[in-house]
């Protein structure tokens, strides 16, 4: 049953909205804000660059961003209003760091008609109010008193019906708006108003000016001195205000943003619809305005918000490809750029299509996404997970433990590589021509297996075996002195860094050697009840090269025990609980924070804070890794260090933002790894897996890895072919600006390259709307299947396409077959050996048919009537899943016997759909356009046809966000044997960049989760006041509905981040240990 | 051109003195720390949630026009009454 869903984000959305810049954190510190949706982010300008400070999430989708200063105020607060109409005003309490509330509230109204234009919202220049144009014919007014409070707000009409845009102008001694408005002759003009407070009213404003540019779409309001307004259009700029008007030619463009730059606003930095930044100057003489100046300055990513920052440095947020710092400079470059881009921020959106593949045949999906639009189109590979990137490998059967070694204390790289098997132990080395062979230290005993090894101080190397400590000079490789463990006792386990040995006997015997210059000194002996299963001395205390404190793990008790060094005194113990040994501790640092790792013999890790001056362990907590024993191991990358936990589930531990974060590493399974950091492979690790020895570098670490490869051009479309290795997409290319006219082509990409191999161009007008890879009945050949659109500018709907097949022989695109189709084809399937379309309102089966001369034909079987647009279509045995533009889901059935497709149930709910997905037999997923996701399910066992032939709702959510399309599939190895492992996952990607997951849970654990979320929503609570119980009930037009059988994972993921205090009081009201509930929600973290 | 793009300005002159450009191929891979407040000041102080007046617009436009119906009725007719004697100022309303 996939009744029950669990919704993630595995991929935040990265779509820049809009940004501001002021002092918001401090009266000193300048911040960029920028919005992503449903998050903001807040930046601190430094030396360095940009600096990331927070990153806060909003219940609401955000229509309006604006940093303002109320009378008094040494610092900016933050305006946000919400799309579905509720607004808070939010203060940095820079004290605690904290994000404070001062106002808040609905500003919706019971009736009135949504804009058409989007909702705009702005801040009188003298703080005397905050304006809102929500609903046509309607400007609400929010009044400040005069100590900044907000009082109650109201409406004023406005009579103009058609707003494009409204701003305050600035110096009016009244508040005063200029509105740029299209009368219903479609002629736009613009006009002032005064607000009148007291009388809640409008009064006619002192200047307005008729009949402007016809695409002029965006007022820019101009401080004093010289105030007014700008009116940017497709053709011109023209300045206006009460006492001048003046007006320069532009090339044909679209303003998508500006960001003003000098605080006397004769700058002004305007972006376009392809990407140039033209910088706009009025021209003035004292404060009299003598007309207007533009220069192309360069290109940059489309932008969608413009900040002008600090020295010459500016913030392109951006829609459409990933935002950017760029930098003005005063001299061109080669190209006559002034632009130089310093820094790029990553953006996803618009996801316009995505596939899932596994590109590296190991088990592990990876999203390939269409991003961006226009010039800033990309395809984008989005992987889980952590790379190994192999450069040498040697099939090596029983390795028991590997170590690197220096050859001498102060060289910086790794020379020997000791790899210990059951009976012996094997020393590597590079060699001259950095090729890795076999070496002797002959100071080692490698007849037997090495238990430990370790550079020590002094050029010495340190070996541990079952009989004995051998100590090495690693310049003559000589035995230096040894210390042999009492006879009738053999070491089981060991452990040493540069200067100490701690190893254990059997019969509980635990030994503490000291290294000198060619010394070895016994100095403490400490005889505990039990056996020692695991034992650790990293010093991860001031001193590099020597530890206070030794970790311990113990059979029989299970536990783990801190004793402090050099006088082996028990300072700590801690009963691990359960029955299962302890098999690899870890003492280790990360951020400033020291952990005891301590990982059991089943797959599971505990780790604790450790308290480095009393020994104490605080802060427990358990996660499961894998299934089998863990190795820990500490390894550098970057500078940083990580610990990688070798099992059959290799995972790197690392901590951002002082939290431990565990990331997959992207191979099966790993026995031993260590790092091998050799002049010729610098960073590397050497890792032991499957009967074979690997020496690669690691990737950076992070949770999700993005490669983009640019287009240049918009692709809309993807498919994968499994057999030609390639992937293959539909795109379009705008040409030269000048002319508007847009190219569409099929592009055939090598799967490892991504490069394109081959292209087909399609006819004027024609768009690719859909993409399949299939093979046929009675074909083995796996084709390329294409549909498409005759989209003429007369045509309301197309009516005209074509189905084109296509094979990939010798790495081309080959045109088989072709159909014509009255209208366009929106979605293609494989159905039954057969190829299943939606064009228009109907859906059409083609069957492959051999001609006589053994060339091959689509011909029409059947077909069904009754959709507005059939869109989105999914198949599952005889059964097909529609989703319609405006008329959401319908279940259809085909009938073999008859050749019939008829329907068999519809959710009769008007959902403009956007995506659909099949969960079960039973169960279907969509989404539609008011951002809300929701369930239906057939009803096969009603009583009445009625009844049957009905799609009953059962999960309603609001995602927040559009979705674009939904595929099976997972963005993590799945191991069939882990709980997670049987969760069906579904993908999802949106307009704004986010990739997302729904995971069908069971029963039990949905029940679970559920009144952990409840717990939570009271613990964690809405920035700004907003409730997470209203941001998530499902929303439309119509009707608003609590969420059901919906869940929302970022929310309940976000219990890993609580403090342990407020973990505690979550933990109180569910009624179960804190250990337990991270361990529960840290595997869900594990399903993204 | 250069001096169209002179004398930016500069609000603290250590801001971004110290950054390279970065290669493009390589982007910003800084992540913020998310935001989880759990104290009770994300409730504004009580008189701050705010709402729109309750009387719809419409209605209000209805009754304002019939009260001043009424009251250029009344100006009419009450003309000489002195608690509108402040307004006799403005003959042309009456």
């Amino acid at each position: 049953m996939s009744t029950w869903n669990y919704v993630v984000t595995a991929h935040k959305p990265t779509n820049v909205t809009h940004s501001c810049v002021g002092n918001f954190t401090s009266p000193q510190e300048l911040n960029l804000i920028v919005a992503k949706c449903t998050r903001i982010e807040i930046h601190l300008l430094t030396a360095q660059g940009l600096q990331p400070m927070l990153d806060v999430p909003i219940y609401g989708r955000i229509a309006t961003l604006e940093l303002f200063r109320p009378h008094g105020e040494a610092q900016d607060f933050l305006f946000i209003a919400t799309e579905r109409y509720k607004f808070c005003v939010l203060q940095w309490d820079s004290e605690t760091s904290e994000l404070i509330t001062r106002a808040m509230g609905d500003v919706s109204d019971r009736i009135g008609r949504p804009t058409d234009n989007g909702q705009i919202g702005i801040i009188d220049p003298d703080c005397r109010l905050i304006g809102l144009h929500l609903y046509d014919g309607l400007f609400k007014v929010i009044p400040f008193d005069n100590k900044g409070q907000l009082k109650e707000a109201f409406n004023i009409r406005l009579e103009e019906l058609q707003v494009l845009d409204i701003k305050f102008l600035y110096g009016c001694s009244k508040p005063t708006i200029v509105v740029l408005y299209q009368d219903n002759k479609d002629a736009r003009h613009v006009k002032t108003y005064e607000v009148a407070l007291k009388e809640k009213d409008f009064v006619e404003g002192p200047w307005s000016q008729n009949n402007l540019d016809n695409g002029a779409d965006l007022l820019i309001p101009v401080p004093p001195p010289l105030c007014g307004v700008l009116i940017v259009g497709e053709e011109t700029i023209v300045y206006c205000s009460a006492n001048a008007f003046k007006a320069i030619p532009i090339r044909p463009s679209i303003t998508k943003a500006y960001g003003r730059v000098d605080a006397d606003g004769s700058r002004y930095l305007l972006g376009d619809h392809a990407g140039l930044l033209h910088l706009l100057v009025i021209t003035h003489e004292k404060e009299k305005v003598t007309g207007l100046k533009i220069e192309l300055l360069g290109e940059t990513s489309i932008a969608s918000t413009i900040s002008y920052l600090d020295n010459a440095v500016v913030f392109i947020g951006s829609s459409y490809g990933d935002s950017q710092l760029i930098k003005l400079n005063l001299q061109p470059d080669a190209k006559g750029s002034y632009v130089e881009v310093l820094e790029r921020f990553v953006n996803l959106g618009p996801i316009v299509d995505f596939c899932v593949v596994d590109l590296e045949r190991q088990g592990q999906g990876q999203v390939v996404t269409c991003s961006g639009a226009y010039k800033d189109g990309s395809l984008r590979v989005v992987r889980n997970g952590i790379g190994i990137n192999e450069q040498a490998s040697v099939e090596l059967q029983g390795i028991k433990g590997m170590w690197s070694l220096r050859s001498s204390t102060d060289d910086p790289f790794d020379t020997f590589l000791v790899v210990s098997f059951i009976s012996e132990t094997r020393i590597l080395a590079m060699n001259l021509e950095d090729e890795l062979e076999e070496t002797e230290i002959e100071g080692f005993n490698s007849q037997v297996q090495t238990l430990f090894c370790h550079d020590a101080v002094y050029n010495q190397l340190v070996q541990v075996t079952s009989s004995s400590v051998r100590l090495v000079s690693s310049t003559s490789r000589e035995l230096l002195n040894e210390w042999h463990a009492p006879s009738g006792y053999s070491v089981n386990v060991a452990t040493a860094n540069a200067t100490q040995v701690l190893l254990a006997t059997g019969g509980g015997h635990l030994v503490y050697l000291e290294i000198g210059d060619g010394t070895l000194t016994e100095v403490k002996h400490a005889q505990l009840e039990y056996e020692i299963s695991c034992l650790d001395i990293n010093p991860i205390g001031e001193n590099s090269n020597y530890s206070h404190l030794a970790a311990v793990g113990m059979w029989t008790d299970i536990s783990v025990r801190i004793f402090s060094l050099p006088e082996l005194n028990l300072i700590t113990k801690e009963q691990l609980g359960g029955e299962i040994i302890p098999r690899s501790v870890l003492l280790c640092s990360f951020e400033g924070t020291s952990y005891l790792l301590c990982a059991l013999g089943d797959g599971h890790l505990l780790n604790f804070q450790v308290n480095m001056s009393n020994g104490e362990l605080t802060d427990r907590k358990k996660v499961s890794l894998g299934t089998q024993p863990i190795t820990l191991r500490t390894f550098s990358s970057k500078n940083t260090t990580h610990v990688f936990a070798s099992s059959d589930r290799p995972t790197v531990i690392y901590s951002s933002n002082k939290k431990l974060l565990y990331s997959n590493v992207n191979l099966k399974e790993v026995g031993h790894m260590c790092p091998f950091n050799s002049a010729a492979f610098p960073d590397s690790l050497a890792i032991a897996k499957e009967g074979e020895l690997t020496i690669g570098t690691i990737d950076d670490i992070q949770k999700l890895h993005i490669r983009t490869i640019p287009l240049g051009e918009h692709a809309r479309r993807i498919c994968h072919q499994e057999q030609s290795r390639t992937f293959a997409i539909c795109c379009l290319k705008n040409q030269s600006s000048a002319d508007e006219s847009e190219m569409h082509f099929i592009r055939l990409l090598d799967d490892q390259t991504l490069e394109c191999i081959s292209t087909y161009p399609l006819d004027t007008f024609e768009y690719g709307c859909s993409i399949l890879s299939c093979s046929f009945s009675d074909d083995t050949n796996v084709y390329y299947c294409v549909g498409t659109a005759y989209v003429l500018p007369e045509e309301n709907e197309p009516t005209k396409g074509r189905i084109l097949v296509f094979i990939v022989e010798d790495g081309k695109l080959q045109l088989i077959a072709e159909k014509e189709t009255k209208g366009a084809v929106y979605s293609l399937n494989a159905f039954n050996g057969k190829l299943l379309a939606a064009i228009n309102q109907k859906i059409q089966l083609y069957k492959w048919m051999l001609r006589e001369d053994g060339s091959r034909e689509i011909q029409t079987e059947c077909g069904h009537h009754g959709h507005i647009l059939a869109l989105y279509v999914k198949t599952r045995g005889d059964f097909i899943v529609v989703g319609d533009l405006m008329k959401s889901i319908s279940l259809l059935i085909y009938k073999h016997e008859e050749g019939a497709i008829e329907e068999r149930a519809r959710d009769y709910n008007a959902n403009w759909m956007s995506a659909v997905e099949i969960l079960d037999d039973d169960t279907y997923l969509g989404a539609e356009n008011n951002f809300n996701l929701f369930t239906v399910r057939k009803n096969s066992e009603g009583a009445t046809d009625e009844e049957r032939g009905r799609l009953e709702v059962i999960g309603e959510y609001h995602l927040g966000e559009f979705v674009n399309r939904f595929r099976h599939g997972s963005l993590v190895m799945r191991l069939p044997d882990s709980e997670v492992g049987q969760i069906q996952t579904v993908i999802f990607g949106t307009v704004n960049g986010a990739i997302g997951v729904i995971a069908s849970l069971p029963h039990d654990q949905y029940v679970f989760l559920e009144k952990l979320q409840s717990n939570l929503r009271k613990v964690i609570k809405g920035v700004g006041g907003l409730s997470h119980e209203q941001w998530r009930s499902f929303n439309n037009e119509k009707r608003t509905a609590e969420a059901k059988n919906f869940l929302d994972g970022d929310l309940i993921e976000s219990f890993l981040d609580l403090s342990r205090g407020k973990m505690e009081e979550v933990s109180k009201g569910m009624g179960v240990s804190v250990e337990e509930l991270s361990k529960r929600v840290e595997e869900l973290t594990r399903l993204h | 051109m250069g001096s169209m793009l002179g004398n930016l300005p500069s609000f603290d002159p250590h801001n971004f003195s110290q950054l390279r450009p970065s290669d493009p191929s390589n982007p910003s891979k800084m992540v913020p720390s998310t935001y989880r407040p759990t104290h009770s000041r994300t409730l504004p102080p009580p008189d701050q949630v705010r709402a729109t007046e309750a009387k719809n617009i419409l209605i209000g436009n209805i009754y304002q026009r019939a009260e001043e119906k009424l009251r250029s009725k009344r100006a009419a007719t009450e003309h000489l009454i002195p608690e509108h004697g402040c307004k006799q100022t403005r003959p042309s309303t009456s």
